[in-house]
């Protein structure tokens, strides 16, 4: 177990009498590429936000090498800065250019220079094809691009976990492909990743696991090809014929 | 028309022999307005900051007391300072001190300078924290949760994307208060202290022209304020930055990676156009 990067266990989660997780257990090793699927109102993003404690659990365990980061005292921004995330609405920060929004995690929690943080910002802003835009402001850019430059946000972190929350819902269809495309390199250089995600050609074709949600528990995961093919659960074969018929 | 003239010629003669004293009030105005919204500007962003610091649960208990209290406290002050009138809390002030110590803090006209910058400070400061909480309540809380991601502290936050993106949204706030202390710094002639309205008050004591005074003195305040009004617009309209942006130039061999997607790039987008005229063609 001690190969896991970060193990859940038993979390659940109840917004008052609102029960949106129940004993959620899962675990992803290095480089695993995980996908979550499911409907919305699963409680996809909500377990995501859990992970990454912007919503605190109400019981169960997170382990990160081992270690519970939901116990009393545990260092969440040191935490947080080893687990990057991509959000649905980009969130990046809008009185910083590109450039600076890659940068300002590196100078002010890594303790960067200026210049190697400007250096490794711009290697991974190259990555995701935004390097011509590092003087635009995220208000002058679109859905697309905007999310390639918080991927790289998130990278210019050197994160040993990458977390996206449905990256592409917000984005017009002819731009999902830029940020999918990115994420797809990601996975193919061994980068970690936990995906919630309604591109279930994504899920099934980048992802090694794939656990799919309804009603706030885990109905089923396991290999891509394995759920894909031969859903054991009756949630799981309407979901997922459902996305067959379209 | 008769009228009119005779009020010219009378503004004429009180210019002409009070000039100074008009502008000496008007400096101290001025100087005091400044210094007091600057001051009241930063004791609202240490309220607002203070009462926004967020606790779950989660914290130790001392912690979650500890912000309560200070919550409570900046309630209070914000509630005693904006609901009592300045004046009043001038005349406590200046004399509440020296009856309840026996020790008179503010003695002469530096006493005075002192006790007003005080007093027109904490009453902005009291307007300003409500200003202040409203400009970061009002950014979206992805800004935040963006922030968080990356592993910044509330410090950080708050100082590096909530505050900057705040303080522009607050910016005609702080123009509304400069413009009020501007104004209502007068009501300090109770302690004693010589501005633009008080300069008026003692001209007119010795020669009794009072219209033509306050004309100047209408005059005064306006041209103050427009200024002010002018000043601000200009600041807001620096903070937005520019309009546009320009691309930078890469090289071409450090684009590689990721540009194959990339629709911005005009050469790969002729290579994909191409790619899919051929295959049109050949298929017809």
């Amino acid at each position: 177990m001690s190969d896991s990067i970060l193990e859940v266990r038993h979390l659940s989660k109840a917004f008052g009498a609102n029960v949106v997780l129940r004993d959620i257990d899962f675990t992803v090793r290095p480089g695993d590429v995980t996908s979550i699927i499911g409907a919305s109102g699963s409680g996809k993003s909500t377990l995501l936000r859990c992970i990454n404690l912007l919503e605190t659990p109400t019981s169960g365990e997170v382990l990160f090498h081992g270690t519970d980061i939901t116990a009393r005292g545990y260092d969440a921004t040191a935490y947080r800065a080893k687990v990057g995330m991509v959000f649905q609405s980009f969130n990046l920060f809008n009185n910083m250019t590109v450039l600076e929004n890659c940068m300002v995690g590196q100078i002010k929690v890594l303790k960067k220079h200026k210049e190697d943080a400007r250096a490794n910002a711009m290697r991974y802003l190259e990555q995701v094809g935004m390097a011509p835009y590092i003087n635009a402001r995220p208000r002058q850019l679109s859905g697309g691009q905007k999310q390639r430059v918080a991927i790289a946000r998130a990278l210019a972190m050197e994160p040993e976990v990458l977390l996206f929350d449905e990256p592409t819902s917000a984005l017009d269809p002819e731009m999902v492909g830029e940020v999918l495309s990115v994420m797809q390199d990601l996975a193919k250089n061994g980068m970690t990743m936990l995906v919630v995600t309604h591109e279930m050609a994504f899920a099934r074709d980048v992802s090694n696991h794939v656990v799919f949600m309804a009603d706030g528990v885990i109905c089923e995961q396991g290999a891509p090809q394995e759920l894909f093919n031969h859903p054991q659960q009756a949630r799981t074969q309407e979901f997922l014929s459902r996305f067959r018929a379209n | 028309m008769e009228r009119l003239i005779s009020l010219g010629s009378d503004i004429a003669r009180l210019w002409a022999a009070y000039a100074p004293s008009y502008l000496k009030g008007v400096s101290n105005t001025l100087i005091l307005a400044v210094a007091a919204t600057f001051i009241g500007c930063l004791i609202g962003l240490l309220c607002g900051i203070l009462n926004t610091i967020p606790y779950t649960p989660r914290d130790p208990l001392a912690k979650r007391l500890v912000l309560k209290l200070v919550r409570i406290v900046v309630r209070i002050y914000v509630e005693v300072f904006r609901g009592t009138p300045m004046v009043l809390q001038a005349v406590f002030i200046f004399y509440g001190i020296p009856y309840f110590t026996g020790v008179n803090p503010f003695k002469g006209n530096s006493g005075i300078w002192l006790c007003a910058l005080i007093v027109v400070s904490i009453n902005t400061g009291a307007y300003m924290a409500e200003s202040v909480r409203g400009g970061i309540i009002s950014i979206d809380p992805g800004q935040t949760e963006g922030a968080k991601a990356i592993g910044m502290n509330h410090v950080q936050t708050m100082t590096s994307v909530i505050l900057p993106q705040a303080i522009r949204n607050i910016i005609p706030q702080i123009g509304n208060n400069f413009i009020i202390n501007i104004k209502d710094t007068s009501v300090m002639f109770v302690i004693g202290f010589i501005e633009f309205f008080a300069t008026h008050r003692n001209i007119v004591g010795v020669n009794l022209m009072y219209f033509p005074s306050a004309t100047i003195e209408m005059i005064g305040y306006l041209c103050m304020t427009l200024v002010a009004s002018f000043l601000l617009r200009r600041l807001e309209k620096l903070m937005d930055g520019s309009d546009s942006y320009e691309l930078v130039r890469t090289d071409p061999l450090a684009t590689t990676a990721g540009t194959y997607n990339h629709p911005k790039q005009p050469e790969d987008l002729l290579e994909r156009n191409l790619e899919t005229k051929d295959g049109g063609m050949t298929h017809v």
